[in-house]
């Protein structure tokens, strides 16, 4: 089995500089880490290739320094790289994006599956997984949570959603998108780490895909970030109980009752 | 018995050394690092202590850093903590490597975790009744997975609520621990002398304070030392000496510039130890 897996450079914290003018991020000026979501995407992939065989592909579009990630990736079982790097990939969107992504794993070649993090955390559109399947044209599933089987040719996988899961079968080649809790994603040892510093990453740039300017950067972004703004903070939940343990249980039960009245007229 | 809990007995000097990080963006320098201190605390004859994952912090496996620079293992002068944030496959791995290259000597503690570490679970250890794994179970994992191999230590916090760290204490020595380690002290500590008193058959290595930045030793002994607190860990360390003559000490964040050599002096001075050493 020849498994993609798409991984993303992403701020390291919560104080991400934005630019004013264009509302992106200012990556240079930010730690980056590898995007949270991507390791289990990881680990999912090298523990279905303990299991079937086969080789894992890490792939991932930004800068030079996003090579980071890729390593971070090779470091715990991924064979091999490749880094999507061009001027001309700056500015898209997540449909450019996933077109980009799309147009690389069509280059590599006999892919069976492509697995992604279920979102980055820094735009948290949970967009490019499914752009890429799209682009593709091939099936996909989101939000997966257990990967069940693998029979030739097929995937039959647990998909979460809020009222439960759903089983999917999905014919082959497809995408998946992998949720936090379908593994534990491993740590890289000393080993892995050396060997990843020594590992040969190309860098595969615009010239190399067979996908027009009019396909990536601004101009093939359909889509435009004109405000960024801090969600409206939730309203605490949290009540304080105080007194001796009789008033305490007694104000516990009056506001259980509250806030049970309180769903109750909400639904 | 093993030579381990013989270099507790005798009080040699137990020196922490913390693994590169994990994120490290100067990996082979920081290897180096590593290796040259090492290379120091066997050559003056101290016991190496190799920490895992110290404060959730993800950091590479002593074990697995002896074996990639093919560090020299003595026995009696090397300690690996392990605490319970591993995988199963983990936890054999460091222990089966631990037993071939003769480390016997292991700090067993509960640890501190992070998003990024895995933990164990009760049905790892083959535990059923209980609804997470401590230092407790990860004592009786090891010694019922390889009988009389290692020579097991604990942790006492004397900062904790005294009832519940005795008791906290009392399972971990029946769960097999024959050595304890102290969080730092800076002074005579009441509720270490009670620890020493209870446990007189127990070897009680206490741990000092080696660096100057009281922020990282407020957040260790758990209450909050004024930064501008008067404090001198060559002193410190002195004075520790002095009022607990009968136990060793394991010396946290020890400044290998400046401070390894004057260890050496205070260990040979008669002065302040009650019971001189023989000088290495």
């Amino acid at each position: 089995m020849k498994i993609v897996v798409c991984v993303n450079q992403v701020p390291a914290t919560n104080d991400a500089k934005i630019d004013p003018e264009t509302k992106r991020i200012i990556r240079e000026k930010t730690k980056a880490i590898l995007n949270p979501f991507d390791t289990y995407a990881i680990e999912e992939a090298v523990q279905l290739k303990k299991k079937f065989g086969g080789e894992i592909i890490a792939l991932s579009m930004g800068p030079e320094k996003a090579e980071h990630c890729l390593r971070e990736a090779i470091s715990v079982g991924v064979d091999r790289a490749i880094l999507l790097s061009d001027p001309a990939f700056g500015g898209s969107d997540t449909w450019a994006t996933s077109n980009i992504l799309a147009h690389a794993i069509l280059k590599i070649g006999k892919v069976d599956l492509v697995i992604c993090g279920k979102q980055a955390i820094d735009g948290d559109t949970a967009q490019v997984g499914p752009g890429i399947a799209s682009h593709l044209h091939w099936q996909q599933a989101t939000q997966v949570v257990c990967v069940n089987e693998f029979i030739t040719g097929r995937l039959i996988v647990d998909r979460m959603h809020e009222n439960g899961l759903d089983r999917c079968a999905l014919d082959l080649p497809a995408v998946i998108t992998v949720v936090k809790g379908i593994n534990i994603p491993r740590v890289p040892t000393l080993k892995g780490c050396l060997a990843s510093k020594k590992a040969d990453i190309p860098i595969w740039k615009h010239a190399d895909l067979t996908i027009s300017f009019d396909e990536i950067g601004l101009n093939g972004s359909p889509t435009r970030v004109v405000k960024t703004e801090p969600p409206v903070p939730r309203p605490s939940l949290t009540v304080k109980i105080a007194g001796t343990p009789e008033d305490c249980i007694k104000q516990l039960k009056a506001e259980l009752i509250r806030r049970k009245q309180f769903a109750l007229k909400s639904r | 018995m093993h030579k381990s809990i013989d270099t507790i007995r005798k009080r040699v000097y137990h020196v922490e050394i913390l693994p590169p990080k994990q994120d490290s963006e100067k990996l082979e320098a920081d290897l180096e690092l590593f290796e040259q201190k090492y290379r120091r605390i066997m050559e003056n004859g101290y016991c190496a202590c190799i920490t895992d994952n110290a404060m959730g912090l993800l950091a590479f496996q002593g074990s697995e850093l002896i074996e990639e620079l093919n560090l020299p293992v003595n026995s009696d002068q090397i300690m690996i903590h392990l605490n319970t944030f591993h995988t199963k496959d983990n936890l054999d791995n460091i222990l089966n490597f631990c037993r071939q290259a003769g480390i016997e000597s292991l700090l067993i503690i509960t640890g501190d975790g992070s998003d990024r570490l895995p933990k164990l679970t009760p049905s790892n250890l083959g535990e059923t009744d209980i609804e997470s794994v401590t230092s407790v179970e990860l004592l009786k994992y090891i010694h019922r997975r390889y009988p009389g191999v290692f020579s097991l230590g604990v942790a006492f916090n004397p900062y904790e609520p005294q009832q519940q760290e005795f008791a906290k204490m009392e399972r971990k020595l029946m769960a097999g621990a024959s050595f304890i380690v102290t969080q730092p002290l800076i002074e005579k500590n009441h509720v270490v002398d009670l620890l020493i008193e209870t446990y007189p058959l127990i070897p009680v290595t206490i741990e000092a304070w080696m660096s100057k930045k009281l922020h990282l030793l407020s957040d260790a002994v758990g209450y909050s030392i004024p930064e501008d607190a008067q404090f001198d860990p060559i002193e410190n360390l002195k004075q520790l000496h002095r009022v607990y003559p009968e136990c060793g000490f394991y010396l946290s964040l020890l400044g290998f510039k400046t401070q390894f050599d004057m260890i050496q002096e205070i260990w040979n001075d008669e002065k302040v130890n009650a019971f001189p050493r023989e000088a290495k």
